[in-house]
């Protein structure tokens, strides 16, 4: 029974970590790029910055749809899936990806671990990870053995 | 080891159903740790990667810098070297801030650079290029100091992952599998026994019922 709890524990405060730095409020890009430090609050209290120059590249790639991409992009990840995916959801934010990726635009958008690597190389700080609990429900309660 | 099976205080259906609730949390568990965990590999990969190539960058514009400075001060008087530095920049900051990567946070530094009013034609081109040159000397160091450290926090933070990864991948999980399978097959041995136990019993009845 102590493990059940540990466990359950371990699990909870790891979802936390993971998303603890959510925004606590999004801000669009036109928005960021006002500030002289664009940056967001987090849920944990910290500041999550954004690089300038990884604005500006959002700014060219997107245009007049400044107003309306949110940042910072979620990249939700699926654990249940075999490999590491994840998956962005919003319209504006799915066609910067592809435009960077250079990947057929679709809503929603599956990133594998390659091009997360390359997501995370051009706009590191523009993206943040997050794992829906409602995901881990796929992952099956009861297993044959 | 792995193999071994949990210290049961009975072996009851009850336990069973427990059991399989624990590796259900075990799983979803170790399915969030080993994505946190290929995130977090993949920065450190990629900062490794980024201080290497920073490093020999550095090393290889600062040798184009001296050169360039070696060649500029034979003309240039050093009052004029002083003079220009002068005036070249107004001020030069940089701001500290943070980014947070798979929970960890790491450092950002952004440098912010505001040029001095001077008039260019007072002074050799030269100097404004060794200038420059320097300039992204700076940019480059402060930008290595940043990777720098976020690779030291990464590299401890996917030691901390790696070793809950394999505890449940190595110990936890296989025992709680291991556990449910000497289960079930204790359940199906208690049902066989129960069944050999009513044969033996009927035909005991039938052979009382004859006499």
């Amino acid at each position: 029974m102590g493990e059940d709890k540990t466990l359950e524990y371990l699990l909870e405060r790891e979802l936390r970590v993971v998303n603890s730095y959510v925004a606590s409020k999004r801000k669009s890009l036109a928005e960021l790029l006002r500030e002289e430090h664009p940056h967001v609050l987090t849920l944990s209290g910290d500041v999550h910055m954004f690089r300038k120059s990884e604005l500006i590249l959002a700014k060219e790639v997107i245009g007049e749809d400044a107003e309306k991409l949110m940042l910072p992009i979620y990249v939700e990840l699926i654990p249940a899936q075999t490999t590491t995916t994840g998956v962005i959801r919003e319209e504006i934010a799915t066609k910067l990806v592809s435009t960077i990726l250079g990947i057929n635009h679709a809503t929603p958008l599956y990133v594998y671990p390659i091009q997360l690597a390359e997501l995370r190389r051009k706009i590191g700080t523009l993206i943040q990870y997050v794992v829906s609990p409602e995901t881990l429900k796929e992952i099956g309660d009861f297993e044959e053995i | 080891m792995s193999q071994q099976i949990l210290r049961l205080a009975r072996p009851t259906k009850i336990e069973l159903i427990r059991l399989r609730r624990r590796l259900a949390t075990a799983r979803r568990l170790h399915r969030v740790l080993r994505d946190r965990l290929l995130i977090l590999t993949q920065e450190l990969v990629a900062l490794y990667r980024e201080v290497v190539e920073s490093r020999l960058r550095i090393h290889e514009e600062i040798i184009r810098c001296e050169k360039e400075l070696v060649r500029t001060s034979s003309y240039v008087a050093p009052w004029i070297f002083e003079e220009f530095s002068n005036v070249r920049i107004k001020s030069f900051s940089v701001v500290l801030g943070s980014r947070i990567v798979a929970g960890v946070r790491l450092p950002l530094l952004e440098h912010e650079v505001v040029e001095g009013h001077y008039d260019p034609s007072a002074y050799p081109i030269t100097l404004k290029e060794v200038s420059e040159c320097y300039e992204g000397v700076l940019r480059n160091i402060i930008r290595l100091a940043e990777t720098e450290i976020s690779l030291l926090e990464v590299g401890r933070e996917v030691q901390k992952v790696k070793r809950k990864v394999n505890a449940l991948e190595n110990l936890i999980i296989p025992r709680l599998r291991a556990t449910i399978k000497y289960l079930r097959m204790k359940f199906e041995e208690r049902e066989r026994e129960d069944k050999v136990r009513r044969k033996r019993i009927k035909q005991i009845l039938t052979r009382k019922a004859r006499i």
